[in-house]
């Protein structure tokens, strides 16, 4: 409706109201080994799930607390979150390091798509005509393993964040299992991405807050690239995204006990 | 976009029949067509929040809903949480503690009031603060805003909802002016 009213995009021809199905889309299930929530659900729906409860979900409490404002999370959807596909979808970025997928559904039938598959480009989502995302779905963490979402900005909200990041990591004692780390763009195209140099580097080390800083310090600067404009310069965002990715792995590492 | 929308709803407890286009905002329904123009239009985009509304009990900025996707739904603005002659106990808090300026921002602060203590009738402060970013004042009295919500509560703890506007008036020396 922004978009629309700021003459960035034109108005469509034809307005399809999904919330009709909003009963039947916004549940959240634990389901044979997966996570499933419904396209429809809001960020409230989400806070009143699992998914607020469980430490293996953590981050989606930290993308709650920083989402918009209060009304707002009775209104954003999940789907419209992923559809929105920009380097502000915070959902987006958080469900990267779940390994997330999409169930899209259309008059030609189903299809699941990984989320790193779906973001074509900025603001453009794979949907053909007529399709729509019913579902998110992602893998179910095992016990030992938990997230964090983090986000900078000059406020703490209504803000949407000059480096945002995810982190997901699972420990056996210190050892560093599995480690899957997002930012909110790590190049010039600003959509959601992984950091699987990083994710590389640590996967099998020793945890330790020492670890993260050479890691951290070592790679981000030679495999991100962020962009200028007039709230901050890519070098700011830069710096800012090493120390959001510290703060993330960290903040993870905590929920697990061993910082 | 074209084309006419029939839509029921039912807005502060009285039915409503309407047609309206489909690019049509509830904030401009409930302002121009139905005259409720206790529902404010800050920004126009979600950001400032003057514009909330219950919508099926739930916080709604108005600016950002399409009446055409109404139909069947129950809306609640600030003129309709209070029978007439009295007021809600969380425009009484909001009244004693005495943080409004303008009062432009307020429909909106007691709106999502409403919605937090409807949920919640003894929230913490860290609930309320939560609460209220739904909501921005130019004027600034925040901390008063957050006053005010303890202060309902703790009528609504007491089982009082409604007070007669006499005695508000009354009690704080008000006089109607004109
Ligand atoms: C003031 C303000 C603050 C915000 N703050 C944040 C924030 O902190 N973090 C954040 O991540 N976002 C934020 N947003 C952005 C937005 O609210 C979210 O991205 C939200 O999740 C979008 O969901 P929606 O249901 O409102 O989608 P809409 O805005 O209704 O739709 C967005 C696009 O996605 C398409 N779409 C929607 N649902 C589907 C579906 N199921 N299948 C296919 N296509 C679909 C629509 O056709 C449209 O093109 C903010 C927005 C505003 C106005
Ligand atoms: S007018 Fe709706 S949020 Fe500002
Ligand atoms: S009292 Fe003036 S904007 Fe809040």
């Amino acid at each position: 409706m922004i978009l629309i009213r700021d003459k960035r995009i034109k108005p469509p021809k034809y307005l399809v109201d999904i919330l009709r199905f909003r009963d039947q889309l916004s549940y959240v299930r634990l389901e044979n080994g997966y996570v499933k929530i419904g396209a429809l659900a809001t960020p409230w729906d989400l806070s009143q799930s699992i998914l607020h409860r469980d430490e293996r979900f953590a981050g989606f409490r930290d993308v709650w607390s920083k989402f918009g404002t209060m009304s707002l999370r009775f209104m954003a959807t999940i789907g419209g979150n992923i559809a929105t596909a920009t380097d502000f979808s915070d959902y987006l970025v958080l469900l990267h390091v779940y390994n997330a997928s999409v169930r899209l559904r259309g008059v030609n039938g189903e299809r699941v798509v990984p989320l790193e598959k779906l973001i074509l480009e900025r603001r453009k989502p794979d949907l053909k005509p007529g399709e729509i995302i019913t579902e998110v779905l992602f893998p179910e963490p095992p016990v030992g393993a938990s997230s964090a979402f983090e986000k900078f900005d000059r406020r703490s909200i209504l803000v949407a964040g000059l480096a945002n990041s995810a982190s997901y990591i699972q420990l056996e004692g210190k050892r560093i299992i599995d480690v899957r780390i997002s930012l909110d763009t790590t190049g010039l195209n600003r959509i959601p991405g992984r950091l699987r140099e990083l994710e590389d580097y640590l996967k099998g080390r020793e945890f330790s807050a020492e670890l993260i800083e050479k890691a951290v310090e070592e790679v981000i600067p030679r495999s991100v690239a962020k962009y200028s404009d007039w709230w901050a310069s890519g070098e700011y965002r830069l710096e800012m995204t090493k120390v959001s990715v510290k703060r993330s792995l960290l903040k993870a590492c905590k929920r697990l006990g061993v910082v | 976009m074209r084309g006419l929308h029939r839509v029921k709803m039912r807005v502060n407890g009285r039915d409503y029949e309407l047609e309206v286009p489909g690019h049509e905002r509830l904030l401009d329904t409930l302002r121009y067509r139905l005259g409720f123009t206790g529902v404010k239009e800050g920004c126009g985009r979600g950001e400032c929040g003057t514009c909330i509304v219950l919508v099926n009990g739930e916080p709604r900025n108005s600016c950002l809903t399409l009446t055409a996707r109404l139909d069947g739904a129950e809306v609640t603005t600030i003129e309709g949480i209070a029978p007439p002659g009295k007021l809600h106990a969380i425009q009484v808090a909001f009244i004693e503690t005495a943080g409004v300026q303008c009062g432009f921002c307020t429909p909106g602060f007691i709106m999502v009031a409403k919605a937090l203590l409807d949920r919640n009738i003894d929230p913490s402060e860290e609930e309320i603060r939560n609460w209220l970013t739904s909501v921005l004042c130019r004027c600034g009295s925040y901390h008063l805003y957050i006053d005010a919500v303890k202060k309902a509560s703790e009528y609504l703890k007491k089982g009082v909802v409604f007070i007669d506007e006499r005695d508000v008036r009354e009690k704080l020396h008000l006089r109607v002016v004109g």
